[in-house]
C-alpha cells in the first residue's frame, strides 16, 4: 500500500530538518526521506557551523542575526525534545572581521547599522591585545603558493577590523540536525533514512509524490528539495522545475583544514572566529585547541564543481575527489600562516573535504517551483547552516501560505521574524531572480 | 672542518589519500606525496643535535626524482640547513638506495652521525639503514626513542617488539633508524617555510655517482591495494549491557583482550 503523508522532505540534514520540524508544529504529517544512516551525516556533518552576522546583503545579516536567537536558545527551541545523543552547543566566542579589500566591510557595517547589529571597531592595537599571535600586515591579493610573489615581504599594515560579540559557532553541526529530527519526531514528524529517491511524481502540473530506489511509492501532495549537494539531481528529477529556475545549484568541491594552534595560544577559549578577507581565509576553534582553517573561495584557488555522487564514493582523482590536497593545504595553513607567523603546519595535511551546494549568486533560493507541491530549499553555498532554524521556520510558512493559494511569485511571501520583528520579502531567495550582484560570491554570502 | 649531520628521508605517498595502483607494481604518483613520518623525528633529531651541540650542519638527502625536492624542502622547513637530491628515474631497491646515499654521502662530506626513520610508510623494508650502515662499517640502532650523544660516542635506547627497551652504546659515526617516540616532530611555521625556499638542493644524476652495481637485487613484482572492510554495528541495551557486549568484541572478534 502507497504510504500517504502531508508533506515529504527530500533531505534530513540541518536544512531539511527544521522544515519538519514546523511543518510538525503546524499540523502537517511530514516524513523526510535521506540517502545516509541518519540526519546531518551528509553535507551538514562536514559544515563549519559557523555562526555570524556579516553578510553583503542586510536581509542576509537580519537572517543570521534571527539566527542567533533561535541558537543561543536551543532547548527552548527544540520545545525541550530529548535527543538521547545529547545537545549540540553553541558556542559563542565572538566575530572578528578584518577590514580589508577582500571584504565589503563597508557595506557589512552598513548592514549591520540598518538592520541594529552590536558591533565595535577594533584598532590594530586592539586586536594585537586581543589576539597576541597576530601580524596585522596587509598581505592583499590573496595567491597561491605555487605563486612567487606568494612570499614577498608585506609593507602596509591592515586597518583594523569590526568585532560582533555574538559570533561563535556550534560544536557539532550533525548533532544539531540530529537534534532537530528528535524534535520534530517529537511533534509526529517521520524520518526514512537509507531511502534514495529516483523519481518525483506528478500529474497535470501537481506533485504527486516520490520514488525510492527499491520501488516504494510514497505520496504527499507536497514535496520539499532539501538535498544539499544532491539538490540539482533532485530539482532536475521534478517535470518542468529545472527549466524553471533562472537560478541554478550545483555541488562545489570545498576543502577545511585543522591546524593546531601555537604552543602557548589557547586559541579554542580565547580566540575568535575570524574572517579575514585579506589572506581568503576564515577560522574558527576546534577541539584540540586546533585552528579550523576555511577559505573565502579567493579568485586564484581552483574551483572543482563534481557529481556529488561520484565525489562521496571518493572517485575523480586527486582534486576532485573526497580527500584534501597537499595543494589546497599549503594554500589555506601557510595563508593563516602569514596572518599567525607562530602557526606549526604538519606535513600531512588534516581536515575535512565536503562539498557546497552553490547556487549562481551564492544566496539560496528558498521558493515553490513551476510544479504545484514542489518546493526548493537549496543553493546554501556553504553560508546558511547558521540560518538553518530560521529557513525551517520561513519555509513552513511559505508552504502552508502557497499551499492556501497565495501567488508567490506575484505577490511574494512576506516572512516576519520571530524575536527580531522584522519582516523579510521571501522574493529575494526566489529561483527566478536575477543574479544578485549585491552577492560576495563566495562563502560569505 | 664543521660536524655533518645527515639525514635520509624518503618522498612517499600520503596515508591518508585515495592510493591507487599503477602498471601493477608501483603506487600511482598522482596522489599527495610527502615527507615519510619517521623521518620527521629524523629531521627534528638531527636539528636537536645541531642546537646542542651549537655547531654543526643538518644535510637532508634523499633519492628519487625530481619530485622528491617537495618532501626536500619540507626537510629544509624543519631545521635541515640544505639537501641533496640523488636523481633516479625509477624505483630502486634498498641494496641499490643505500650505495647511492653512501656515495652521494661520500662526495659530499664525512658524516659525524646519520638519522634516518626507522622504516618508510610505504615499502617498510627497514634495511636502508643497516645496508647504509654496512656500507659505512658503522653501527646502526633502530627504533631509536632515546639519544643521548657522548664524546665521540652515543648511547641510545631502542623501542622493541611487545614493549621492551634496549640500551646501547655506539661508537660515533653511527646510523640511528629513529622511532615516533624520541621527539615531537617540530613543523614549520610560514616563515620556516619562507627561508627553506632560499636554502640549497643540490641535485645529483645517480648515473655520475658511478656505482658498482650489485650481483643481487629486489623488484616489486606486484602490488595490490588492501581493501578493509568497515561495518558499523549499533550496540544496543543498558549501559551495563552495552559494556558487556563491547567486552565481547573485544575479546572474541577482535581477540585484543584476554
Amino acid at each position: 500500500m502507497t504510504k500517504k503523508y502531508d508533506a515529504i522532505i527530500i533531505g534530513a540534514g540541518v536544512i531539511g530538518s527544521p522544515i519538519a520540524y514546523e511543518l510538525c508544529k503546524m499540523g502537517y504529517k511530514t516524513l523526510n526521506v535521506d540517502k545516509l544512516p541518519d540526519a546531518g551525516e551528509g553535507s551538514t556533518a562536514g559544515s563549519c557551523a559557523i555562526v555570524r552576522a556579516h553578510y553583503s546583503t542586510a536581509d542576509g545579516v537580519a537572517m543570521a542575526y534571527e539566527g542567533f536567537k533561535y541558537w543561543l536558545d536551543w532547548e527552548n527551541y527544540l520545545d525541550h525534545a530529548e535527543d538521547e545523543k545529547g545537545l549540540a552547543k553553541y558556542m559563542n566566542t565572538g566575530s572578528l572581521l578584518l577590514k580589508s579589500e577582500g571584504h565589503d566591510w563597508k557595506k557589512v557595517q552598513a548592514n549591520y547599522d540598518e538592520v541594529g547589529v552590536k558591533y565595535e571597531e577594533w584598532d590594530n592595537e586592539t586586536i594585537k591585545a586581543k589576539v597576541p599571535p597576530i601580524d596585522l600586515h596587509k598581505f592583499w591579493p590573496v595567491r597561491r603558493p605555487e605563486d612567487p610573489a606568494f612570499y614577498d615581504e608585506p609593507t602596509e599594515m591592515l586597518e583594523g577590523g569590526i568585532f560582533c560579540a555574538e559570533g561563535g559557532y556550534v560544536n557539532d553541526p550533525a548533532l544539531s540536525a540530529h537534534n532537530i529530527m528528535r524534535a520534530a519526531e517529537a511533534k509526529g514528524g517521520t524520518f526514512m533514512f537509507n531511502a534514495e529517491v529516483v523519481e518525483i511524481r506528478s500529474e497535470n502540473g501537481k506533485v504527486l509524490g516520490i520514488t525510492l530506489k527499491d520501488g516504494t511509492q510514497i505520496d504527499a501532495p507536497v514535496v520539499v528539495n532539501a538535498g544539499g549537494p544532491h539538490s540539482f539531481k533532485i530539482t532536475k528529477m521534478a517535470e518542468g522545475v529545472w527549466e524553471g529556475c533562472n537560478i541554478k545549484t550545483k555541488a562545489l568541491r570545498h576543502e577545511v583544514m585543522h591546524c593546531p594552534s601555537p604552543d602557548g595560544y589557547d586559541y579554542l577559549n580565547d580566540g575568535y572566529h575570524m574572517s579575514d578577507g585579506d589572506i581568503g581565509c576564515y577560522v574558527r576553534p576546534e577541539v584540540g585547541n586546533m585552528f579550523l582553517i576555511g577559505s573565502e573561495d579567493p579568485d586564484c584557488d581552483p574551483q572543482e564543481w563534481v557529481d556529488p555522487d561520484e565525489f562521496y564514493a571518493g572517485k575523480g582523482g586527486h582534486g576532485k575527489d573526497n580527500q584534501l590536497t597537499d595543494e589546497q593545504w599549503k594554500a589555506q595553513c601557510y595563508r593563516l600562516g602569514k596572518r599567525i607567523p607562530e602557526l606549526k603546519v604538519p606535513n600531512q595535511s588534516k581536515g575535512v573535504c565536503d562539498l557546497y551546494d552553490c547556487s549562481d549568486d551564492w544566496i539560496p533560493v528558498y521558493d515553490k517551483t513551476d510544479l504545484g507541491g514542489f518546493y526548493l530549499a537549496v543553493g546554501t553555498s556553504g553560508n546558511q547552516y547558521k540560518n538553518a532554524p530560521v529557513v525551517g521556520r520561513m519555509m513552513a510558512e511559505l508552504i502552508d501560505a502557497c499551499e492556501k493559494g497565495l501567488d508567490h511569485d506575484n505577490e511574494p511571501f512576506q516572512f516576519t521574524y520571530k524575536y527580531t520583528g522584522r519582516t523579510m520579502d521571501v522574493g529575494f531567495f526566489s529561483r527566478k531572480r536575477e543574479i544578485n550582484y549585491n552577492s560576495s560570491f563566495s562563502v560569505n554570502g | 672542518m664543521d660536524m655533518k649531520i645527515y639525514v635520509c628521508v624518503k618522498h612517499v605517498p600520503d596515508s591518508a589519500a585515495n592510493i591507487a595502483v599503477k602498471d601493477g607494481n608501483t603506487i600511482d604518483d598522482k596522489i599527495s606525496f610527502l615527507l615519510n613520518p619517521y623521518d620527521e623525528h629524523a629531521v627534528t633529531e638531527a636539528a636537536a643535535l645541531k642546537k646542542h651541540l651549537g655547531r654543526g650542519e643538518v644535510i637532508a638527502i634523499s633519492l628519487g626524482t625530481e619530485d622528491v625536492e617537495k618532501t626536500l624542502r619540507s626537510a629544509m622547513a624543519m631545521g635541515a640547513d640544505r639537501s641533496i637530491l640523488v636523481k633516479t628515474d625509477r624505483q630502486r631497491d634498498s641494496i641499490f638506495t643505500a650505495r647511492a646515499l653512501k656515495a652521494a654521502i661520500d662526495q659530499d662530506g664525512s658524516p659525524a652521525i646519520i638519522f634516518t626513520g626507522r622504516e618508510s610508510i610505504d615499502m617498510e623494508g627497514m634495511q636502508t639503514m643497516f645496508r647504509l650502515g654496512a656500507a659505512f662499517g658503522f653501527p646502526v640502532a633502530s627504533n631509536v626513542i632515546k639519544f643521548t650523544p657522548e664524546k665521540n660516542s652515543a648511547t641510545v635506547e631502542s623501542q622493541t617488539e611487545g614493549g621492551g627497551k634496549n640500551i646501547y652504546h655506539l661508537s660515533m659515526p653511527c646510523v640511528l633508524g629513529v622511532g615516533r617516540g624520541i621527539n615531537t616532530p617540530s613543523y614549520p611555521t610560514f616563515p620556516d617555510v619562507v627561508k627553506a625556499r632560499k636554502k640549497e638542493v643540490k641535485t645529483i644524476d645517480v648515473k655520475d655517482l658511478n656505482i658498482t652495481p650489485s650481483p643481487s637485487s629486489m623488484s616489486v613484482i606486484s602490488l595490490e591495494p588492501f581493501a578493509q572492510e568497515r561495518r558499523a554495528r549499533e550496540i544496543t541495551g543498558t549501559p551495563a549491557e552495552q559494556v558487556q557486549t563491547l567486552v565481547n568484541i573485544l575479546r572474541n572478534e577482535a581477540k585484543v583482550l584476554n
